[in-house]
């Protein structure tokens, strides 16, 4: 059985790292472009688990890690973020506002592959 | 899709993210304190950092880091974006920009400049706050090693059947062989989670199970706490754990394993003392073995049936999603077509889906079909000429059914065409942008504050012309900052601000693209022009010449105004040449100039290269043809209304007021004489830079798009003449400069060979 | 909350037992106090800790009110999860007395 990835990014480039590691690795690949687009596509994913970016327009990482969690029906979703080692203060303020985990980038797939695996059943 | 494709989509998104990077930093720099434009900028360099990192380019990363610090000060309001900053900032943007280009194609990146501009960057980031770098950089905060409650000391439920003690679990076969396999350490791990950490989406489950996978494990479940049924929150966190683990991993292993949950639990991680000493624990351990994990579960079966509704929502959804960014691009270009209005309707529509690329959906097509596409078309609108041609000259009856399917023909022939073109439009935007570089660029060269205005970016035009048009347009920038805006101090004399501005703008108009780059300098110094022109031998020294004549003797061959040839535009190339690239895309250009109040260069351009409404006209037993849009109206001159002036100027009264007429026959030496007006036709044209004049030619034939064939890639620059076309039956023939035809006429009192070297 | 007393009831679990079912469950255990119960885990995909917490807390509760609380098919991962976290499948079972 697929597992479904919910990604929201806005960097076209990140996205189809995303989508073809997903892809490769045997994941179902929604992408949003950013945490209003992010909201809206939830609602009808239902994702096993959401990969999403801290800086985007219209609604940032946070904002939207925010809205997943008040959302009833998702509430529960694990969500990993896109972060900078160097950021703790962003990863902190991400775990905060309800991230389950984070990927630092830069963008390794492996990291990725893991880190999903290791919040999903 | 493999990683180069997305590498060549990273430096697309870079051009895009540079661009954004450029316009947000010139809005800070004109004031704008939105957050969202700081936000937009900061986004700009993380991504670009971002994607930086995915493909290793390290040399881009660390610079985008360093930006990126600083930007972030900005945002969270600890650096205040003062024209100082800012200036460092669009600096760094231009090496940013260097960088990128660097990293696509190879080359190298001046070193010092982008050091020098690190230094300054963590000067600012470092400056008005104590250390925001250091701060970003604090180590994360050590894991809470606070141990777990301890396990009560006595049994924790004096009832046996009670059922809850852990009991030893025993599957078969599977326990045995592994334990003699493994060496290592047995480490005893005490976990014991908080609620947060299953509100976070984590799963302690998950947690224990990835546990197990690092060896062999035995685990006590320690559910003291938990209360009663109806005391009990369902969401609230009562289990702990008491897990022994034997592994080869070390405790950092371990420890990694609770990474993300870590602020959300109580853990516990050390090295058992003895391995008897978990006999003596007063809960018996679970052996637990990983195998069984994987086994394939009847329920996964089961789910597959749920998961494939899902999918079948998710289709739905995402057709859905389709349709609405269908309707989403039929907005933006609806929306875009208003504004480009005089643009042929199909183009403009066309064009704005172009212009919404960033958002939109696109395809990437090589350059190179296009164009073959675009002569193909070409090929086909000849060749649907010469047979329409023809078939009416040896269709005497006119009536067959030919006619009305040629008419169909013709018709699509000119929507593919129109289609294909629209292909190749494109925004101005991208060589506006490079244009702002360039001038902050050349201004820190010569010590001049101008600020670059743009506006009308957004207009579109074929991409021949818009690659041919930085290079011309930059020398007119370049020229612009050294010569057109003075120093400050001057400025400040004069009674100016300080600060110069230079305004590049472009629009739509009748057809053609029009941009024009004003500036608030000191204007053209006409009596240095003069003397100059007089010292170099290009005018008379008594020669009588109005201001407009005088401007436009910049435009001559080697002609060049400053006192010392300066590094910026001093390099041997002048605005002769500027003129010449604008006249080799089928453009004008002009200038107006007032003293003490700046120049303004008008250049006008074809939308595209490709193809041109004409009207057919003989002059001199030649076939011509005069562009469409410079004809306002065409007249029949009766003898009444021909004054002559002067020697050999003459005059035709339209309407009560005087035009010249302009023998074009005579302007381009098809004959040695003058026509005779009354025997021709009068085509009264709006020329660049001022007035109407009448063309005079002998007969018109009629109107025909034409396919432009250029001159110069095939022969040679002709003066009067702007290009040539192969007409429906198969001749060739010449497209009039009708600019330069009027310039020639009028420049009497140039010398006429230099007049028509010069202006046409 | 009381149910029929007479007749055992019998509760057929989710697929999914996470954060979001916890409640649920808790809700759906706490109206069937007072008669036995068989649970049905056979459709069980997967189990959070939280809902093992619930039913751990009915077993208990069952016990007290002295009726049967029987777990009577489990789908493997429901088996598998269980024996991970340390609890005994076979002990979540109310012995009546």
């Amino acid at each position: 059985m697929k597992k479904k990835v919910l990604t929201v990014d806005d960097s076209r480039t990140i996205r189809n790292m995303l989508l073809v590691t997903l892809n490769n690795a045997g994941f179902e690949t929604i992408q949003a472009e950013d945490g209003v687009e992010g909201l809206e596509v939830l609602e009808n994913c239902n994702p096993d688990v959401i990969v999403t970016d801290i800086n985007m327009p219209r609604l940032d990482g946070f904002g939207f890690i925010e809205g997943v969690r008040r959302n009833e029906k998702y509430r529960a979703v694990p969500i990993l973020v896109l972060t900078t080692e160097s950021d703790a203060e962003k990863k902190n303020r991400a775990r905060q506002a309800g991230a389950t985990g984070w990927i630092v980038k830069p963008f390794d797939p492996a990291k990725l592959i893991d880190a999903i695996e290791r919040v999903t059943a | 899709m493999d990683m180069n494709e997305i590498k060549e989509i990273f430096f697309q998104e870079c051009e895009e993210q540079l661009a954004e990077l450029e316009s947000g930093l010139l809005k800070l720099n004109d004031g704008d304190r939105d957050p969202e434009t700081v936000n937009a900028v900061f986004r700009a360099v993380h991504s670009i950092k971002g994607g930086a990192g995915a493909f290793g380019l390290d040399d881009l990363v660390s610079f985008a880091h360093v930006f990126e610090t600083t930007l972030d000060c900005v945002r969270s309001n600890k650096l205040e974006p003062t024209q100082d900053v800012l200036k460092v900032m669009l600096k760094s943007a231009d090496v940013l920009a260097d960088l990128v280009s660097a990293s696509r194609d190879g080359g190298s990146v001046d070193e010092s400049r982008s050091r020098g501009l690190v230094k300054e960057l963590e000067a600012l980031a470092h400056g008005e706050l104590p250390t925001p770098s250091a701060h970003a950089e604090a180590p994360k905060p050590a894991p809470k090693a606070a141990p777990a409650p301890a396990p009560k000391a006595e049994a924790p439920k004096p009832t046996d059947d009670s059922g809850f003690q852990p009991i030893p679990f025993s599957f078969d076969g599977f326990d045995a062989d592994e334990e003699t396999t493994l060496e290592g350490s047995t480490y005893e791990v005490i976990f014991k989670p908080r609620r947060e950490l299953y509100s976070k989406g984590n799963e302690a489950a998950l947690l224990l199970r990835d546990l197990s996978r690092l060896g062999d494990m035995s685990i006590n479940c320690d559910m003291d706490q938990l209360p009663a049924l109806d005391k009990m929150d369902p969401e609230a966190s009562y289990f702990g754990w008491k897990i022994s683990l034997k592994t080869t991993k070390s405790e950092d292993d371990i420890r990694a394993v609770f990474e993300f949950a870590e602020w959300d639990c109580d853990l516990d991680v050390k090295l058992s003392e003895e391995a008897a000493s978990e006999e003596e624990l007063p809960m018996i351990p679970v052996p637990f073995d990983l195998a069984i994990l994987d086994e394939p579960s009847a329920a996964e079966e089961e789910e597959k049936s749920v998961q494939s509704a899902d999918e079948t929502v998710a289709a739905a959804v995402s057709a859905a999603e389709t349709a609405s960014s269908v309707t989403k691009a039929a907005a933006r270009a609806s929306e875009k077509k208003e504004s480009a209005a005089a643009a042929a309707a199909a183009a403009a529509q066309n064009n704005a889906a172009a212009a919404a690329a960033a958002a939109g959906q696109t395809i990437r097509v090589d350059l190179d079909r296009v164009d073959r596409l675009i002569n193909l078309v070409g090929e086909l609108v000849i060749n649907q000429a010469m047979l329409s041609q023809s078939v009416i000259e040896n269709d005497t009856t006119g009536t067959s059914s030919i006619n009305m399917g040629l008419e169909e023909l013709q018709q699509l022939t000119r929507e593919i065409q129109d289609s294909v073109m629209a292909i190749r439009a494109q925004p101005v935007k991208p060589v506006f942008q490079r244009m702002s570089r360039i001038v902050r660029e050349v201004a820190d060269m010569v010590g001049k504050q101008i600020r670059l205005v743009t506006e009308g970016e957004n207009t579109e035009v074929d991409k021949t012309v818009i690659d041919k048009l930085a290079e011309p347009l930059t020398h007119m920038i370049r020229n612009a900052v050294d010569h057109g805006i003075e120093t400050p101090e001057k400025r400040e004399a004069a009674g100016k601000e300080s600060e110069g501005t230079i305004k590049l703008s472009a629009k739509h108009r009748s057809g053609r693209i029009v941009i024009e780059l004003a500036d608030d300098g000191g204007g053209i110094n006409r009596e240095r022009v003069r003397q100059k022109a007089i010292d170099n031998d290009l005018i008379a020294a008594d020669a009588n010449l109005s201001d407009e004549e005088i401007d436009n003797l910049i435009f001559m061959p080697g002609f060049s105004t400053a006192d010392k040839i300066s590094d910026i535009s001093g390099r041997g190339v002048g605005m002769d040449v500027v003129k010449r690239s604008i006249q080799a895309l089928g453009g004008r250009i002009s200038i107006s100039s007032r003293p003490g109040l700046g120049s303004t260069f008008t250049m006008s351009l074809p939308l595209t290269l490709a193809v041109l409404d004409g009207m057919v006209v003989t002059v001199a037993g030649q076939t011509l043809v005069v562009p469409l849009t410079a004809i306002v109206e065409t007249l029949q001159p009766e003898a009444s209304s021909i004054h002559s002036f002067g020697a050999t100027q003459r005059l035709i009264s339209i309407r009560n007021s005087f035009c010249p007429l302009v023998d074009v026959g005579r302007i381009l030496n098809f004959r040695a004489t003058q026509a005779n007006p009354v025997e021709g036709v009068a085509l009264l044209v709006e020329s660049e830079g001022g007035g109407q004049r009448a063309l005079m030619v002998d007969a018109i034939q009629g109107q025909r798009q034409v396919v432009i064939k250029s001159l110069e890639a095939n022969y040679t620059h002709v003066p009067g003449i702007a290009a040539a076309t192969i007409l429906g039956d198969g001749r060739v023939a010449l497209i009039l400069d009708v600019d330069a035809v009027v310039a020639a006429s009028r420049g009497q009192s140039l010398k006429p060979e230099m007049s028509l070297a010069a202006t046409g | 909350m009381a149910a029929k007393k007479a007749s055992p009831g019998s509760l057929k679990l989710s697929a999914v037992l996470d954060l979001n079912e916890a409640s649920n469950l808790h809700g759906k255990l706490m109206s069937m106090r007072g008669s036995d119960l068989v649970i049905d885990a056979s459709g069980v995909d997967r189990v959070g800790v939280q809902c093992a917490q619930v039913l751990v807390a009915g077993v208990r509760a069952w016990e007290e009110d002295k009726k049967s609380f029987l777990v009577e098919k489990a789908s493997d991962a429901f088996q598998k999860t269980m024996q991970l976290i340390g609890i005994n499948i076979e002990n979540l079972v109310a012995k009546e007395i």
